[in-house]
């Protein structure tokens, strides 16, 4: 193989890696359609339908920590967000103390906001369609 | 939706709430006192002992004469009560709304079994109205009001059962399924459905009066 033809793919490579790289955060949040938290176990229903990207566009969400919140000593720090984080680090499946457990805390989160907005999903079969 | 919804599970519920325990604590109240009154025997022949013997042999299948003489009613009424009793206080839909309005919640039953439970329910329904309307001890002292608990009884299961299943109209079933709740809840004290609450007094005084004067078995 030439050296010229060598150094081409070497840097395909690498171009192709960093791009997918930069575009790995991008793909991953929408492909999120739905709340299938690992975390929780077996579920007794259907996860719950959330298309993270179109959702965010028709609540005008722009802030991350709306949702990806952080609380310290019972107050949500303003300027800080937990997207990288998983629910669960901090919600535990059942005992909640200091927070939510991880099945509640998705439901307060999501129906508080809808109830003051009046507006989105308040009841079961709204975000967990039976198929 | 949301106003609506808002109004059912909240101001109405109170309502239905309000109206069912402090209905039932009227009603008991009213019966004691008008028992005193009316009836002062019985409390005179009152007895702990008859009458918790007396609901022990009543309480289990098969364990009086008459639920050995009618084999299938006794399946059947058995079935019907435990359903009815466990499915909406162990649905894990209904729990997850003590959690959110009281933060308390208990074991849940699998929303597939609760599923059977609520079938049970109805199927029952139903044979209690095919016995009502043909059997002749039983059509002698029904009345049209009998038929309205019933359906009062049947509702909440058939709009609950249709409402988990999402097949027609979801969002409106479940609010006709939590309407038909709020009207049986309120109804209890105020009908038959009342024997939820009188029964026990009824079968021990009745257990009382066999065991300590008649010194008789009542089942």
């Amino acid at each position: 193989m030439k050296k010229g033809t060598a150094a081409l793919y070497i840097g395909m490579g690498v171009l192709i890696s960093i791009l997918t790289f930069m575009l790995m955060p991008a793909y991953s949040q929408e492909d999120i359609v739905s709340l299938a938290d690992s975390a929780l176990g077996d579920r007794e229903r259907p996860a719950a339908v959330f298309a993270h990207e179109e959702h965010n566009e028709k609540a005008e969400i722009e802030e991350c920590n709306v949702c990806h919140h952080v609380y310290k000593d019972g107050n949500k720090i303003e300027d800080e967000s937990s997207e990288g984080q998983g629910c669960s680090d901090c919600h535990n499946i059942k005992e909640g103390y200091p927070t939510r457990p991880l099945m509640k805390a998705y439901h307060d989160l999501c129906k508080a906001c809808h109830l003051e907005n009046k507006k989105g999903p308040i009841t079961c079969g709204e975000c967990h369609p039976q198929n | 939706m949301h106003g609506l919804y808002n109004f059912v599970r909240g101001p109405l519920a109170w309502v239905a709430f309000i109206l069912f325990f402090g209905g039932i604590l009227y009603r008991l109240i009213s019966m004691l006192l008008g028992a005193r009154k009316k009836d002062g025997v019985v409390f005179d022949y009152f007895s702990l002992y008859y009458g918790l013997r007396s609901i022990f042999h009543w309480i289990i299948p098969f364990a009086n004469r008459n639920s050995r003489q009618r084999p299938i009613f006794t399946i059947v009424t058995f079935a019907f009560h435990i359903c009815l009793l466990a499915v909406p206080i162990l649905l894990l839909a209904h729990i997850i709304l003590w959690d959110e309005s009281f933060n308390i919640s208990w074991w849940n039953l699998p929303d597939s079994i609760a599923d059977i439970m609520a079938i049970i329910v109805v199927a029952c329904c139903g044979y209690f109205l095919w016995r009502r309307l043909t059997q002749p001890e039983v059509k002698f002292v029904t009345f049209a009001s009998d038929y309205v608990i019933l359906a009062i009884v049947a509702a909440p299961f058939i709009t609950g059962f249709l409402a988990y299943h999402q097949w027609f109209g979801y969002k409106f079933m479940l609010i006709l399924h939590m309407l038909s709740g709020e009207v049986m809840l309120a109804a209890i004290p105020f009908t038959r459905l009342g024997h939820m609450f009188y029964s026990p007094f009824t079968r021990a005084y009745m257990g009382s009066e066999f065991g300590s004067v008649r010194h008789a078995k009542d089942w």
